[in-house]
């Protein structure tokens, strides 16, 4: 590739900072937040804080009950992400492979849901009726119910594999699960981490299911309670940024591990829609 | 194979089947009262649905919708596509600097809107301190001129990361050496882009305009946790959830499908446009 002049270099790196100052800048400012009192705050709004003040931190825990949500936001994101993933990697496998007739139509199938009409009334009555309603398990199965990015991740991915191993395998007379658990998933691997990733991001920031479709308080997830703790405490500013880092949190942890898979899990889902 | 029917009947059971089911019960009275009588009554719901007296904020309702689509659709995909271009070659700490354009849509729009209404909070929020230095307007989201606005802008900084990731994807799959021979021919920067670059990103950019469309037609949660609907920021999706649930009133299950399907013409008549006009082009380029 030809070399970049100093001055084009330069005014890339200019954009670029510019750009990422507007990202962090409400990120900072939410920890500066959180690190104060409340009365430094009100003296100086935009101001630093004077000193780390992680104590606030508990606070903000025990005052918003966040230990309650934390395992309900925990339960739905593990299990409905842990059965998504696995449901759309049976479906995607035989489609991808065309082991089952009309796959081409099935595949259409699944992906109709990104723009049919918004099934809320009719999914709101149906859970109503079967008796879901403010039930863990409702709101998990809906949750794991329909098709998520992850199954076209996984089809436009094992198009890609060897057909060879399949039938390798199935000459030495390994069964079907134990291909998919013992040789397409480790084979699938970074596909599968940008999946299990959005996916669970998509459960764990989720706020309009659980107000729909959970009323019990002890059910609701972090969203909810961190919803509910920003009308209770609008005016204390130092917790409410504490109890928007404790819900940021874990996705934070979760997302600096598997971030490196990320761009080639997007390129396997941008093959074909 | 047996184990294709489980995904298939969780998804017809919880998905497919209620989106078909919508043109069914947009023909009903049906509401959310248990027990209570339903019979069909036509077309009444379309037509309430634009000759009630709340006619001029349904209207708005689907102006607003159009622009919000065409809004960020446009900016987060151009925007998306630009620093995706220059955080393709080489920069220092490229990786934090992708991480970080991405990271809203990881944190998610409950602590992204959170964070954006602290920051646009009257009384004290670092942005309102710096538009009344810059003597500019600062009503915010609390505005009945601008408020739509500021909620574009948010959901725009929500997933130009996101845009900007599968144009990342689609531009390191392009050959390098598809470049050596462009520049060996002596093609400027621009005509590089235009004649090579842009070609061979048109799946990506497909992926992204389509997904982008739908998606952005159909979200209403940022307006739910910035605004909840106020300050004339309703869509049509976030009237289909305030007529179904949130209206307290009576759960207007009629209305609010027969507000889905509105959306659904949109939708469906949107994306077809727009895929048969970038299947074309793809094939033009």
């Amino acid at each position: 590739m030809n070399r970049e002049s100093r001055w084009l270099l330069s005014t890339r790196y200019l954009i670029v900072l510019a750009v990422l100052i507007i990202y962090l800048i409400p990120l900072f400012y939410l920890f500066n937040v959180s690190m104060k009192t409340q009365i430094e705050h009100l003296k100086s709004p935009v101001g630093l804080f004077e000193q780390f003040r992680f104590s606030n931190f508990s606070t903000a825990w025990k005052q918003g009950d966040f230990s309650k949500y934390i395992w309900n936001s925990l339960l739905y994101t593990v299990v409905s992400t842990l059965l998504s993933i696995l449901l759309s990697l049976f479906a995607a496998f035989p489609i991808a492979r065309r082991y089952v007739k009309f796959s081409n139509l099935i595949y259409l199938f699944f992906t109709m849901s990104l723009f049919l009409p918004n099934p809320l009334v009719p999914q709101f009555w149906l859970v109503n009726e079967l008796g879901m309603y403010n039930e863990q398990w409702g709101y998990i199965l809906l949750r794991t119910g329909g098709t998520g990015i992850a199954f076209l991740m996984f089809v436009g991915y094992i198009k890609s594999v060897s057909r060879e191993l399949d039938e390798a395998a199935a000459i030495d007379g390994c069964g079907y699960l134990r291909y998919i658990f013992q040789i397409l998933i480790p084979l699938v691997k970074p596909v599968m981490a940008t999946g299990v990733m959005l996916t669970a991001i998509g459960v764990w920031n989720d706020i309009i299911g659980p107000t729909i479709y959970l009323s019990d308080n002890d059910y609701q997830p972090i969203t909810r309670g961190l919803f509910a703790f920003y009308g209770q405490y609008l005016n204390n500013w130092p917790l409410l940024g504490c109890g928007i880092i404790i819900v940021a949190g874990p996705l934070i942890v979760l997302y600096v591990f598997i971030q490196r898979f990320l761009v080639s899990g997007a390129l396997a889902g941008s093959v074909k829609i | 194979m047996a184990l294709l029917m489980l995904p298939l009947l969780l998804y017809v059971i919880f998905a497919f089947g209620p989106s078909v089911a919508t043109v069914f019960f947009s023909f009903t009275n049906a509401t959310g009262l248990p027990g209570a009588e339903w019979h069909f009554v036509g077309f009444k719901n379309y037509d309430r649905l634009f000759n009630s007296s709340d006619q001029a904020e349904r209207f708005r309702s689907i102006r607003n919708s159009l622009q919000f689509a065409f809004l960020v659709v446009l900016v987060q995909n151009v925007v998306g596509l630009f620093m995706a271009l220059l955080v393709n070659r080489k920069l220092r700490a490229d990786s934090f600097i992708r991480a970080t354009y991405f990271l809203p849509v990881v944190l998610g729009v409950t602590v992204s809107g959170l964070v954006w209404r602290m920051m646009m909070n009257p009384l004290g929020g670092p942005l309102t301190e710096l538009f009344k230095k810059l003597h500019l307007d600062t009503g915010f989201l609390s505005s009945y001129g601008a408020s739509f606005e500021w909620v574009i802008f948010v959901q725009i900084w929500m997933y130009m990361g996101y845009s900007m990731t599968i144009f990342l994807a689609g531009l390191q799959s392009i050959p390098k050496d598809l470049y050596d021979a462009a520049y060996i021919d002596g093609t400027s920067r621009w005509q590089a882009f235009r004649h090579v670059t842009f070609p061979m990103i048109a799946p990506s950019t497909t992926v992204n305009l389509l997904l982008s469309i739908i998606g952005a037609l159909q979200t209403f949660d940022i307006i739910y946790v910035l605004t909840n609907g106020g300050f004339n920021t309703r869509t049509l999706a976030f009237d289909i959830y305030r007529d179904a649930i949130a209206n307290n009133t009576t759960a207007d299950y009629g209305l609010a499908s027969a507000g889905a399907m509105v959306l659904f013409l949109f939708v469906f008549a949107i994306a077809l446009v727009s895929l048969v006009a970038l299947r074309r082009r793809e094939v033009d380029l």
